[in-house]
């Protein structure tokens, strides 16, 4: 039995840094693209619970396998993906066979990502997640600092988190915001 | 698929909470219940998390030095007032901006200390250790050859590093910034335990718990500051700091002097010399270069120098000689 605090570290040091080619290829074999996060989420979570016994050798793979059992049976449960999307999905393996770049070239990468990622949020959440994350002020004080209700930060700091992080792990860093509408699908 | 995003938000909210001052153990037990309920909320929190700590190198301020100066004040792009889209192509000046124009704001403290408050004095001598508490509850562990200076007062609570190494395990006070200053660099607690080491113009800081705010001091202004948080050392030397993300074993082996040991995981021998020369009289010299380059690793008695040396004879097949005041070492 792997206990939590090394699961929590395969997942984040070994699982987490795929994120841009798992989102890829979720993307190619998914017609929607508002399913996107969900279906990740689940993919993460399918892997976690899997791993309890023992880690994998190959990461890659396990990726690619859960990801691929996953959408199949998502598919057949909903009946929204035709057959030949699942067949095709067996050919995108290569897919998975980028090399995981450098880990000093991430390191390196990370400040000036980080910048970006601040940059491309909405100028109200921006500077919410600035004050927090350059001058260290909480929830509370930001709130003070600002003349807006602590709600208010929450909401800002929340959104501004999900798409920083987003975008830390190789996504477009958009804002996802509540509400929105899905695709009805239409292939099947 | 609603029941998703409501999950990413409430994940969101857990990393929030977990970092504001007043996180009680109660609160991380509520938090650990959460976790434990299902496989989908620790993934999700695990990930937010992760990514929101990567993101803390917005604060990694070294990079913003060789961007030009800034020319706006700090809130010129204000709330509510979102500026017109040209902007966006400017963007990347903003953000080396807003970093680097902190530098207009008032320090709230001075880098040398005033007389209003009296300061206790505290030192160590090689191979000591001291830990003392503070009138405000706080706790300060000196490493060895350390001196600090430190005043409690009603509006403040501060600490000069004058020399050496120690270990902070503050008392939370909202009403009391806890502040430490380290030649060039102040740094500002935001409720957490840390250690700060001052050696050949260097300022190292490693937070074990929470986090804390470094400034860089030029005369009375703040040049740049950075937030960094549990697991990160910060090395400051001069206008640059790099902030490293290492994993909480890796900080514990770094905090392992509190204990009286010197933990070493894939330094050289050259720096685990060095370690040992801080804690003890009798000085280790290496003789050629690259027996300096040579990796090591274990866990070793601080003060012990000669067991140190004993193995570096025996398992590594080094030529030792001892003359009481120092150990040489060649091949």
């Amino acid at each position: 039995m792997i206990d939590d605090a090394a699961l929590r570290a395969w997942f984040c040091e070994e699982v987490l840094p795929h994120e841009a080619m798992l989102t890829q290829f979720i993307r190619r074999n998914w017609p929607v693209s508002a399913d996107i996060d969900d279906l990740r989420q689940e993919i993460y979570e399918r892997m976690v619970i899997g791993v309890r016994n023992e880690l994998p050798r190959n990461v890659k793979y396990y990726l690619y396998a859960v990801a691929r059992n996953h959408l199949i049976n998502r598919a057949q449960h909903e009946r929204v993906v035709s057959f030949e999307l699942v067949a095709d999905m067996t050919m995108k393996e290569d897919a998975f066979d980028h090399p995981a770049p450098e880990p000093n070239l991430i390191a390196r990468d990370e400040l000036r990502r980080a910048q970006v990622g601040l940059d491309n949020l909405p100028p109200r959440c921006r500077e919410v997640v600035r004050l927090r994350k350059v001058d260290g002020l909480s929830t509370a004080e930001t709130a003070t600092h600002l003349g807006i209700s602590v709600d208010t930060v929450e909401k800002q700091l929340t959104l501004g988190m999900r798409a920083l992080v987003d975008f830390m792990l190789g996504g477009a860093g958009r804002i996802s915001r509540p509400g929105r509408s899905h695709r009805k699908i239409g292939r099947g | 698929m609603t029941a998703q995003r409501s999950l990413q938000d409430e994940a969101a909210q857990w990393v929030l909470r977990s970092e504001e001052p007043g996180w009680s153990e109660a609160d991380q037990a509520q938090l650990d219940a959460w976790l434990a309920a299902s496989a989908a909320n620790k993934v999700a929190f695990w990930r937010l998390q992760h990514g929101w700590r990567a993101a803390d190198r917005i604060g990694a301020i070294g990079a913003a030095a060789d961007m030009p100066a800034p020319t706006m004040s700090r809130f010129s792009f204000g709330w509510r007032r979102p500026l017109p889209a040209i902007a966006a192509s400017l963007s990347l000046l903003l953000i080396a901006a807003v970093i680097v124009a902190s530098g207009k704001l008032p320090v709230p403290f001075s880098p040398e200390p005033d007389q209003a408050i009296e300061l206790a004095r505290v030192e160590t001598a090689v191979g000591g250790r001291k830990l003392v508490g503070l009138p405000d509850g706080s706790r300060v562990e000196l490493n060895t050859a350390t001196a600090i200076r430190a005043g409690v007062g009603r509006a403040r609570r501060e600490v000069w590093l004058d020399s050496g190494e120690a270990y902070f395990d503050v008392a939370k006070d909202p009403s009391r910034p806890f502040v430490v200053h380290a030649g060039s660099r102040t740094i500002t607690v935001l409720g957490t335990k840390f250690s700060v080491r001052r050696a050949q113009g260097r300022v190292t800081i490693i937070v074990s718990e929470g986090r804390v705010r470094v400034d860089e001091v030029r005369g009375d202004t703040v040049d740049r500051s950075a937030t960094i948080t549990t697991g990160n050392i910060a090395v400051a030397e001069g206008p640059t700091m790099l902030i490293a993300d290492r994993s909480e074993d890796r900080v514990q082996e770094k905090m392992a002097w509190r204990e009286g040991r010197l933990v070493f995981d894939g330094d050289t021998l050259g720096e685990a010399a060095d370690e040992f020369n801080r804690y003890n009289r009798k000085q280790i010299v290496i003789a050629d270069r690259d027996v300096a380059q040579m990796a090591i690793g274990g866990s070793f008695e601080a003060k012990n120098v000669d067991i140190f040396g004993r193995l570096l004879r025996e398992a590594y097949g080094l030529k030792v000689t001892d003359d009481q005041e120092k150990i040489y070492i060649s091949r």
